[in-house]
Order: C-alpha cells, then structure tokens, then sequence
C-alpha cells in the first residue's frame, strides 16, 4: 500500500515537473465551462437578483418609514425657532471665559435677574478669584442675613452670610415663586445652560428675542408674552434688558445685546465652573497623549521588526539516489 | 560623537539601576518644563481675560493678596 | 488522477524549481569537519549532506552580514532613549493619575469653607463666656479677667490629673478657648460654675478650673483646645 502510493507520488512528481502548469490550465478551463453550462438560462438569474434587491430595499424603506424618521409631536411652533449660532468667544477650545464679562453678567444677574430667579448650587466663595476679590464677595454675603443653628433656648436666629453660604434664593420656596408669578415658576438659572438646549445661544436669543409686538396672526394668552424663541412661543417672563439698565463699572456701554451677552456668560460659568481648568487640562492631556502614540507606535515597530524581518532558508536535500523510505517527503505521506 | 554616544550609553544606560533613575529624573524635570512652558502659553492665548490678568483693577493698593 | 494530487505534486516542485532559477547567498566559509564525523555512520546515509561534490552545504548559517548596521552604539542609544521617554512619560501619566485620586479623597471647597470660624471678639465683654459652633462642635471663649488669669496662673498645675500649666493652654492670656465637650462622655460643660470657678459637667460632675483644667469628677483630661489665629486685633479665626 505504501509502496503504491510512493510510486504514485513519484509518478505525479516527475509528471508535474513537466506538465504541471499545463494540467492546472486545462483543469481551469474545465471548471469555468462548467458552471457556464449550468446558469444557461440568465433571465432567471436577473430576475431572481432585480426581484431581491428590490425586495430588500423595499423593506428597509418600509422599516425607515414605519420606526427610523423622528417623530415630531409637537408642531414648528410649538417647538420654538431654533436659536441662531452664536461665535461665543469662551466657548472656543483654547479659549477660558473673560471673567471681566462674568463680573459684568454677575452684576446684571444681581441687579436684574435676581428679582425672581434663584441661583442656588453658587456659593459666595466661589466668586471669590473668578470674578470679585475676597473683601468684594465678603461684603456682599454679609447683606444677606442667614439662619444660624439652634442657639440654647432652642430658637433660631439670623446671622449675616459668609463665603461659605449659597446665594440666596428670592422667594422662600416653589409655592411662593409660583404665587408671586402667575402660577409660573421661574426656574433656578445654576445649570440654565446645561439644562436648555441650544445652551448659551438659547438664553441669548430668548433675552433679546422679544418683538415689539406679536406678529399679526399669533395668539397671545393673558398674562404671557410673545418670544418666537421660547417653546410655545407664550413665555411669563417679559423683556427685561433695555439699553442702559445697569451701570457697568467697567465703562462698558450697556447695551441690549452686551448685557445680555454678559449674562450667559455668566450663566455658562455658573453651570460649567471648571471649565477653564477643564480645557487647560485638556490640551496638556493630548500634547503628552500625541506624544506618548507616537512612542509607542515606534515602539511596536521595533518590537516586531525582529519577527518582520525574519528570513527563514532551505536548502531541501537533493531527492536522487536516495531509497524512499529515506526520503522524508515520501515518508511523511 | 560615537564617543559622546558611548559615554551616554556607559554612563546612564549601561546598569538598569542608573537608568531607571534617569528615567525617573528626566520624568520628573520634563513635568516641571511641560507645565511651566503649557501654562505660559495657556496665558498667552488667553491674555487678558483670566482673573489674574484684570484683578489688580479691584485690589485696593497694599492689601494683603489673598 | 484527481486535481488535487495535481495541485499537491505542483506545490512540491516548486522549491526545486526556485532553488535552481534563484541561487542563494550561502557562506562557504563555515567549517564542519568535526560534526562530519558524529553523522557519517556505516549503513545511514543523511540526507543533509555537507556540501560534498557539487551540492551545498545545507545546514551551514547564511551569511546575515548585509543586514547588520555599522553604528551599533548610536541605535543602541537611540533604542534606549524611546523606550525610556515612554517609560518615563507614563510614570508621570501614573503619577498624575494616582495624584487625583488621592486629592479627590481629600476634604471638598465647601468642607473647607466651613472649617473655619471667626468671631468678632470686640462683642465680647471682660469676664463673659460666649458659645460658638465650630464643625458641629461648641467651642467655649472666655473673656478672663485679670483676677481669673492670676488664679489660673498660679495653681499648682504639676500635682494635677492632667498636669498642664496655664501658658500652654493659650496664646493670649485674656482668652480662653477651648472645644466645650467634656472629655468624660462628650456631654457638654456648663460655664460660670463647680467648685473650682470654671465649668461644671452636670452629666457625671467633673469639675473643671478657670483654665479649663480637670479638677475633680471622672472625666480623665483637659478640655481640648481646637486650633486657632488671631489674624488682627480683636479678631479671632478657629480652624
């Protein structure tokens, strides 16, 4: 048996050193004439291939239609128009906020916005090397006045604020901003950027959105004003930024839109603290990260090349002469 | 300079001991360098509108820099 | 005969076929003459001939010498100098990293912000006490009267449970301030009052002088004496 098969080998040996590519040609073009003669009739095949691919694209559409489009409840209107994009300087990659404006959108927070919007995730202390010096923000605290602890009659008193209190809230509780209001509550502005979307350029638009009049046609309920900005278009809050409302100590001619702007900004840093920090790390984190892929891209080369540059050689030994029970090709077999 | 390069590699390169250290040091200079030189362009780019820049408008003169 | 047997006897000619249309770059030089001898036995011929007649050595190392580099010593350098910048660059991105953590477990701003207290000591009359919290703590400050610095100055302090002169338990004579948790149980001393001019503990009677010293009762210590500055004149910061 073995033996056989030996001598076989060895015949298709001597057989390929000759004819080999020969044999593998003709066998090739076996091959291709027989699976020709088997797709004989091609308009079958066109039609099972257009009748399938129709067939799939006809049902991802039907998926598309019925659950991939997004659903709009609510109509143009209804949601508000889209802010416009705003070239907001500090919100750049590089770019810190302008804490000359923070003290400015402070000041217009203070004078202005105050009167029914809390503020209540910002403590005193954090103004303090942001925008106001430490004799600044102390004075400030102190015009508040704070619950202290129970003293030892068991009674609670007021004390003046410190740096570690929270800016103080204008009404006392929800219930009593919406009763003052119209039953409207005017939300807490701590996270007003992050909580809205369209972010800075949202609160902007809103601020300095404000029509003369409503345009013909649009209804107004009572008690409401007209902001194509707002959701609903109905908003409690009315304009309240008019040129010159607040007198920058800074020089800078208060304007409409400059308050405005100041304020977001404030806003912005109100919910986004960290943010300066954030970026200076940022970029520090992908200088020394760019810096230490490169590395190790090198790195791996240099490990590799070792096993990308291997050449392995043979030198078979020479077949003639031999028995073939020595002959370890024949052997393995 | 191949006897430059052979009297690094003797000298910092050679004991493991003398180059882990060397690591170690060069780690700890190339953090203070990063930082110093990061943060001087950090406050070139953003010049004039840090704390830092535009506080001496609100200190008063001799107080105490807290 | 199958294609298979055809394509298995063509993939086994075709190193033949290269060997003779590619000649290899084999050194001659390598002598074998002792290993010739350990593998030429009577009755076994080795297919691995050495390079007898015509035929080459098949076992003898090529020769890699085109592919060696003549600056051992700079690729060495440079080498080393990679994988030490990385090495080192991620050391500092660990130390950085382990640093964070730690600093995150430290006490937060507004913790902070609260630690510390100050009190506006000119509201305080001579011969008063006034009570503060501190962290959650009363802290007890006493505005000492000259009689009252006299009398604690001048106890025997060293034959006492928790012997402590009075110079040690504060930094200007005239206030006393010390954390008002009784060192027995933690209740809280009442001022003005015991047999010892100072405070008295009405939980279990420990008696304690005019320098908030142990006098008499169970409680094992002095009252404690938290840290704190007097920034300026008349004012006082604890923490």
């Amino acid at each position: 048996m073995f033996a056989r098969t030996s001598l076989r080998t060895a015949r298709a040996f001597a057989n390929a050193k000759t004819g080999a590519t020969r044999t593998v040609v003709s066998q090739q073009r076996n091959a291709s004439s027989q699976s020709s003669a088997e797709s004989a009739p091609t308009w079958k095949n066109t039609a099972t291939l257009s009748a399938s691919t129709i067939l799939a694209i006809g049902s991802c559409t039907w998926y598309y239609t019925q659950f991939g489009r997004t659903a709009h409840a609510m109509t143009m209107q209804e949601e508000g128009l889209h802010a416009t994009p705003y070239p907001w300087e500090h919100e750049k990659f590089l770019k810190t906020y302008d804490h000359a404006a923070l003290r400015r959108g402070f000041q217009v927070y203070r004078e202005v916005c105050a009167s029914c919007h809390s503020l209540k995730r910002i403590p005193w202390r954090t103004l303090v090397g942001t925008m106001m010096t430490v004799d600044e923000a102390k004075a400030l605290a102190e015009e508040n006045e704070y619950d202290t602890e129970p003293n030892n009659e068991g009674e609670i008193e007021k004390r003046p604020g410190k740096l570690s209190d929270y800016i103080p809230s204008p009404y006392k509780n929800d219930e009593a901003a919406r009763a003052a209001n119209n039953g409207a509550l005017p939300p807490d502005l701590s996270l007003m950027v992050k909580a809205r979307h369209g972010g800075c350029n949202y609160i902007f638009s809103l601020l300095t959105g404000y029509p003369e009049e409503p345009p013909a046609g649009a209804v107004v309920q009572s008690g409401l004003n007209f902001n194509p900005y707002f959701p609903g278009t109905g908003i409690a809050m009315a304009r309240v930024l008019y040129d010159g409302l607040v007198d920058y100590e800074d020089g800078t001619p208060a304007t409409t839109s400059q308050m405005a702007k100041d304020v977001v900004e404030f806003l912005n840093w109100s919910a986004e603290p960290e943010m300066d920090d954030r970026k200076k790390m940022g970029w520090k984190v992908m200088a020394i990260g760019s810096v230490l892929f490169a590395l190790s891209v090198w790195i791996k080369r240099y490990k590799w090349s070792v096993v990308k540059t291997r050449k392995l050689q043979y030198n078979p030994p020479a077949l003639t002469g031999l028995p073939n029970k020595m002959n370890p090709r024949q052997a393995r077999r | 300079m191949a006897g430059v390069l052979s009297g690094v590699y003797n000298t910092l390169i050679r004991s493991n001991g003398v180059f882990l250290s060397t690591i170690f040091a060069g780690a700890f200079a190339t953090e203070i360098l990063f930082d110093t030189g990061s943060n001087a362009i950090w406050n070139r780019i953003n010049k004039g509108r840090q704390w830092k820049d535009i506080k001496h408008r609100y200190m008063d003169a001799g107080e105490d820099d807290e | 005969m199958s294609v298979s047997r055809i394509s298995t006897a063509v993939a086994r000619s075709s190193p033949r076929s290269l060997r003779a249309a590619a000649p290899l770059a084999v050194s001659t030089q390598q002598q074998r003459s002792m290993a010739d001898a350990s593998t030429s036995h009577a009755g076994f011929t080795s297919p691995f001939h050495r390079g007898t007649g015509n035929a080459r050595d098949t076992t003898v190392m090529p020769n890699w010498g085109k592919y060696k580099t003549g600056k051992e010593t700079s690729n060495k350098v440079f080498q080393y100098f990679m994988v030490g910048t990385m090495g080192g660059l991620s050391a500092l991105g660990a130390k950085n990293t382990v640093q964070d953590f730690l600093v995150n477990m430290s006490a937060s701003a507004d913790v902070l912000a609260q630690a510390k207290v100050e009190v506006d000591l000119a509201t305080i009359p001579e011969g008063k006490n006034v009570i503060i919290k501190w962290r959650g703590k009363p802290v007890f400050i006493r505005h000492r009267t000259a009689d009252e610095i006299k009398e604690a100055e001048d106890t025997k302090w060293e034959s006492l449970r928790d012997p402590q002169p009075d110079t040690e338990r504060v930094q200007k004579p005239e206030w006393l301030i010390m954390v008002g948790v009784c060192t027995h149980l933690g209740c809280v001393p009442i001022g003005e009052a015991g047999d010892f001019g100072g405070w008295f503990c009405p939980c279990h009677g420990s008696h304690y002088d005019i320098s908030g010293r142990i006098r008499k009762g169970p409680a094992p210590l002095n009252l404690e004496i938290p840290a704190y500055d007097f920034p300026e004149e008349g004012a006082l910061v604890i923490g």
